[in-house]
């Protein structure tokens, strides 16, 4: 089944590149079809949003998608949004807020369940976002779930990190925390139609220089009146396709952090935890219990 | 047929702005443990059926106040069908007058659920074992 997928891929058959997102997210074949890919002819842009909930990373998206369509660029969206620690259900609402462009054959939009505690980010996003490269899309944007602090995880996967703010987000101590500032490439002050927004912009910018080392733009964008979008659009097509940041080591970071945390889904995790908290078992004891294979 | 969490795309088709119901709907689903992909209001039946593609759902859930079920459901699964989609379940939702049911049954839908269901009608009615796709 998944051989016939990738043959569809390659034909740029849509219905196999959704199918196979589908098995892929769900940790399906992974590595029939990593095996029998390999890597993409050309690399895709890969850019991350990120930002708090509310920020409007979704509806950005939409703006970003208007700006490099008309440059004629494809564009894939791989829009995560978080799924229940209780039920496993989730509602998977972005898709709604990038509005238009649904019926643009350059255009597509999946939307990705992101399990809590996963760093913001669906599982085996690696492997999708390559699917997405074999299909030869030119920009693949993954929006993480609205990400607090310190989910940064998507940070080894993309290209560069887009972070989101918005007026009015908190003092100037905010931005000296570390986390998602650290590996944000790009700053957008977003909602800059609202009044504080040049007071960000000057805080991140004062924040950031503060650090030293390396240049980070900070853009004022909105959605609402369009300001701001051109100049993200021509600022991220102008970003060369480098090595993923951090390279292969921060890949397989990844990887390690992905197979441990499955590791940690085992049937008997309640009772096993139960054990360590009253003292039955040694930490070194649970320790080995959760990492033994 | 696995245990993976049933993804079903809901959304609103035309000019009706009534989302009360259908929102109510995606809370109960997620909360029985579906991926719900809310497409939301005022989708055309073309922007519908390419969700339902490029989201691999199972399952399509319309929800009809306008009383237009009898021109856009026909347009819809007409649309299905042609972009290869025969085996997505959609199911109708809404004011939809007995007389139309056997209707729109006739055309290929799963099941319509009127004023009044239960949300555990739906979710039962969805339970894994009756997804008619990737089975």
């Amino acid at each position: 089944m998944p051989s016939e997928l990738l043959d569809g891929l390659r034909r740029h058959d849509r219905r196999a590149l959704a199918r196979l997102i589908t098995l892929a997210a769900r940790g399906q074949n992974i590595d029939a079809i990593r095996n029998k890919l390999g890597p993409p002819s050309s690399r895709a842009r890969v850019i991350a949003i990120t930002g708090s909930a509310g920020v409007g990373k979704s509806t950005l998206v939409g703006k970003l998608i208007e700006q490099l369509r008309q440059h004629g660029k494809s564009v894939a969206v791989l829009a995560c949004d978080p799924q229940s620690p209780l039920t496993g259900g989730a509602l998977l609402g972005d898709r709604f807020r990038m509005g238009a462009a649904s019926d643009d054959a350059g255009v597509f939009i999946r939307s990705l369940a992101a399990a809590s505690g996963r760093q913001a980010v669906a599982d085996h996003l690696d492997t999708v976002i390559l699917l997405c490269e074999h299909f030869g899309f030119d920009f693949v944007f993954i929006e993480t779930v609205g990400a607090g602090q310190g989910d940064t995880a998507f940070h080894s996967l993309a290209d560069a990190v887009v972070l989101l703010l918005q007026p009015e987000t908190g003092d100037d101590l905010q931005w000296e925390k570390a986390g998602v500032l650290e590996v944000a490439d790009v700053i957008v002050i977003h909602k800059a139609d609202l009044s504080g927004a040049d007071k960000a912009a000057a805080q991140v910018k004062a924040a950031l220089d503060l650090a030293g080392g390396r240049e980070v733009p900070v853009l004022l964008a909105s959605s609402r009146t369009g300001a701001g979008m051109k100049e993200l659009a021509a600022l991220l097509e102008s970003l060369p396709t480098r090595a993923r940041n951090g390279g292969a080591a921060a890949e397989l970071l990844f990887l390690v952090q992905q197979e441990l945390a499955a590791r940690f889904r085992r049937p008997d995790i309640d009772s096993l935890a139960a054990d360590w908290q009253a003292g039955r078992i040694s930490t070194r004891e649970a320790l080995r219990q959760v990492l033994k294979d | 047929m696995s245990n993976e969490p049933i993804r079903i795309v809901l959304a609103k088709v035309g000019l009706d702005g009534h989302d009360r119901g259908i929102k109510v709907v995606a809370r109960a689903l997620r909360d029985a443990g579906m991926h719900v992909i809310y497409a939301g209001l005022w989708q055309t039946v073309d922007a519908v059926v390419r969700t339902v593609a490029d989201e691999d759902a199972d399952w399509l859930g319309v929800s009809i106040l306008s009383g237009a079920h009898m021109t856009l459901v026909p347009q819809i699964m007409e649309q299905l069908r042609a972009a290869g989609l025969n085996d997505v379940g959609v199911l109708i939702g809404g004011i939809i007058p007995e007389a139309d049911i056997p209707k729109l049954l006739e055309m290929g839908v799963a099941r319509v659920f009127g004023p009044g269901t239960s949300m555990t009608a739906i979710v039962d009615f969805l339970k894994p074992g009756r997804s008619p796709a990737h089975a």
